[in-house]
């Protein structure tokens, strides 16, 4: 992937397909259904879907509510527990609602010997929050992350569904004032 | 079959067998913490490893199905060596609270640390730290900290229960089991998870802080809390009387028996023996007249039992028997009425609520010995029997243990045929509507405080043994049938329940062949009684770590 390439995932940005309103009654529409359905279908076992289910339902509603999590349960016939298991095992289910746009910079090896340190520092300082938080304005949500394969750029982070490579605060500083 | 070896030990087991049975089957104990065999196979606490040979490395025992000659070995310097490093591994966050833990003389963590660990401790940061002293539910508590992670609790939960309350949450050492935010463990059979985990992450909330686990005794016994006669052990606190304010059952375990209740109990069950410590035991023999109740000896007790029995004819007399005695009490009173003539009796007496029951363990019926009062006849209609006293046929009436004021008869038709009765005698271990419209109450030791059988739903005849000794003077309903009969110069020939039990095995057909040393720890079908004799059938394939250790 170069630098600033298209995002090849068909996926929108979970902040952008959201829904914005977290009163929003969670249910899928009949179209979302039928592809619960299909991908069901395509694993030996239907749980084997249930990944591709919950970033499916993220994208729907933003993140993955307790709520979320019992209506997914109910279409796999999981008790909420086991879907639950899922999404706090894994980092890239959201269990509160994130900013419009999400930052994630790598702290992994490579990237932190390439400078990364200094990155995160000027995000910290730049958004005035945490690694794990949000701004105020909810436009950022500010993550570190394990390697994401791309250390013959480091350091590097993902905004969003982009890879921004060869970090520097000047980069960051344009990246940040092209979020709106 | 495969035959293979275990420690230089041949042992030829069941197709499809694991290791960890295999070895049990050769002697060979292996420790675990994560295998249960009543559950699906977890492969997650890995301290079943095991050397066979030709594997490169030691192989987890739970999840090897043995081979036709394989060679195991359980005592290699590296699966030692394994063994000690997974006891570390598992004891990093462990938090040192034993002093103040009720799994304390009974938790696996000990046991495998004195036993496969005496590791010196390694570690130097700081332990993750978790939630403590958490309510699941009505009956289980929760220390994360205290918890492995083997995930006994959970695959109980999906896999016993189809409940799925639990699951294991975050990950790394982060990890820790608990319930989907806002549910609780809450189902009929819940308090299974304390008995199945091995350390001291889920304990009980009825039982943890009573006693400390070395100083219980135990009795192996059948719960009586319904038709089903779970297998269970008693655990009863002597020496420690002033830990638990008195309490004598200090908690009730499931024991192992293939037949019936596998390895589990239900919460109703495991938690029913709270009339035996009750307020509301009857102590003494006592006579009630006009208000008051005073306390008779045991001679004018009985006295009054055998006074109406010498005095009137067969047919004014009538007995409502229990089908929570025992076998023993019912052939007993079965003796005594059959010496006098005596055809009004019954045992059976509607309930006002229908008894809940469900396709695993828990019967509508919540007695443990229907079958048994029916074979010994008391399997009538209590209602035929006060239709004779209401229409003052009766002058003498004998209940034992029921409430008939409590139950679906109607108070009114009851009370009625009480006042046309001369004589209404109870006989319970604790005091009810009934007892205190009783005249003369004659006290019963409860089943935890004698021995007998019971006949479950199924025509399956089980032991129960003494676990303490009776309150005040109560005694077990077949001495009483005894006394009575002995004032009337009959006797009774027996002085324990066994010899009951011999002379019941004569007179009833159904219970032919039977005896005590038959009916072992786990009981013996009424039917299959005159074929082959089967004692010990049913012991437990395996699980040291389940359960009342």
């Amino acid at each position: 992937m170069t630098d600033g390439a298209p995002s090849t995932s068909n996926r929108t940005p979970a902040v952008q397909a959201g829904l914005s309103d977290p009163a929003t009654i969670v249910s899928f529409s009949e179209a979302q259904l039928g592809e619960v359905r299909r991908l069901q279908s395509v694993y030996p076992d239907a749980r084997g879907a249930l990944l591709p289910v919950l970033h499916m339902a993220q994208e729907t509603f933003g993140y993955i509510s307790l709520e979320v999590e019992e209506y997914v349960a109910a279409l796999f016939d999981l008790s909420p527990a086991h879907v639950h298991e899922v999404v706090t095992f894994y980092t890239l289910y959201f269990r509160e609602r994130p900013g419009r746009h999400i930052v994630a910079v790598c702290h992994n090896l490579s990237c932190h010997l390439a400078g990364a340190p200094g990155i995160i520092a000027h995000l910290k300082q730049k958004l005035g929050v945490d690694p794990g938080e949000t701004t105020a304005d909810r436009r950022v949500t500010f993550l570190t992350v394990e390697c994401l394969c791309a250390c013959e750029a480091a350091p590097m982070a993902q905004v969003d569904d982009r890879y921004e490579l060869n970090l520097t605060p000047e980069k960051i500083d344009r990246l940040l004032e092209g979020l709106p | 079959m495969a035959k293979l070896t275990v420690n230089g030990k041949e042992v030829e087991v069941p197709a499809g067998t694991n290791l960890i049975e295999a070895a049990r089957a050769a002697g060979v104990e292996v420790p675990h913490y994560c295998y249960h065999p009543g559950l699906s196979i977890a492969g997650q606490c890995r301290l079943c490893m095991v050397d066979i040979e030709k594997t490169p490395r030691p192989t987890i025992a739970c999840n090897t199905v043995a081979a036709d000659g394989m060679v195991v070995n359980t005592e290699t310097d590296r699966v030692r060596e394994t063994r000690k490093s997974i006891m570390e591994f598992h004891l990093i966050n462990h938090p040192l609270d034993c002093p103040v833990c009720d799994q304390a003389g009974e938790c696996w963590l000990q046991i495998y640390y004195m036993k496969h660990g005496l590791y010196d401790p390694r570690m130097k940061d700081e332990k993750v730290h978790k939630p403590k002293a958490v309510p699941l539910g009505p009956h289980v508590i929760l220390d994360a900290e205290r918890c492995i992670l083997c995930s006994r609790c959970v695959r109980f939960c999906d896999e016993i229960t189809a409940t799925g309350e639990l699951g294991i949450f975050e990950r790394g050492d982060h990890s820790e089991i608990g319930l989907f935010p806002g549910r609780e463990l809450d189902n009929k059979y819940s308090a299974n998870v304390v008995d199945i985990c091995p350390v001291g992450a889920l304990t009980d909330r009825d039982f943890r802080f009573q006693v400390r686990v070395w100083y219980l005794d135990t009795a192996k016994s059948i719960c009586p809390g319904c038709a089903r006669g779970c297998n269970i052990e008693v655990h009863v606190n002597r020496r420690r009387p002033h830990h638990a304010e008195g309490r004598r059952v200090a908690r009730l375990k499931p024991r192992f028996n293939a037949e019936v209740n596998k390895w589990w109990i239900c919460d109703a069950g495991r938690y029913g023996f709270g009339f035996v410590d009750a307020p509301d035991r009857l102590l003494t023999p006592a006579q009630r007249e006009g208000g008051s109740s005073t306390d008779v000896t045991w001679e004018l007790g009985i006295a009054a039992v055998a006074g109406a029995l010498r005095r009137l004819p067969p047919e004014q007399l009538g007995v409502i028997a229990s089908p929570k005695m025992a076998n023993e009490d019912l052939f007993a009173l079965r003796r005594l009425l059959d010496l006098h003539g005596i055809s009004q009796a019954a045992g059976r007496v509607p309930t006002r609520v229908p008894g809940d029951e469900d396709d695993f363990l828990i019967r509508a019926d919540k007695n443990p010995n229907s079958l048994g009062a029916e074979l010994m006849g008391f399997g009538g209609d209590a209602r035929t029997v006060l239709e004779a006293a209401r229409a003052r046929r009766l002058k003498f009436l004998w209940v034992f243990g029921h409430d008939l004021l409590a139950s679906a008869l109607s108070e009114r038709d009851v009370l009625e045929a009480f006042r046309a009765v001369e004589t209404v005698v109870f006989t319970g271990s604790n005091a009810n509507w009934t007892s205190a419209h009783a005249h003369w109450v004659l006290p019963a030791a409860a089943w935890a405080e004698r021995e007998g059988t019971y006949t479950n739903f199924e025509g399956r005849v089980q032991r129960f043994r003494t676990a303490i000794e009776p309150l005040g003077q109560a005694l077990a309903e077949w001495e009483i049938v005894g006394r009575v009969m002995a004032s009337l110069g009959q006797t009774l020939s027996a002085t324990r329940a066994e010899h009951l039990f011999r002379q019941l095995v004569e007179a009833v057909p159904a219970f032919a062949g039977l005896s005590y040393p038959l009916l072992g720890d786990t009981g013996s079908p009424l039917a299959a009684a005159g074929a082959a004799g089967r004692p010990g059938a049913g012991a437990p394939p395996s699980e040291a770590t389940s359960s009342s250790c």
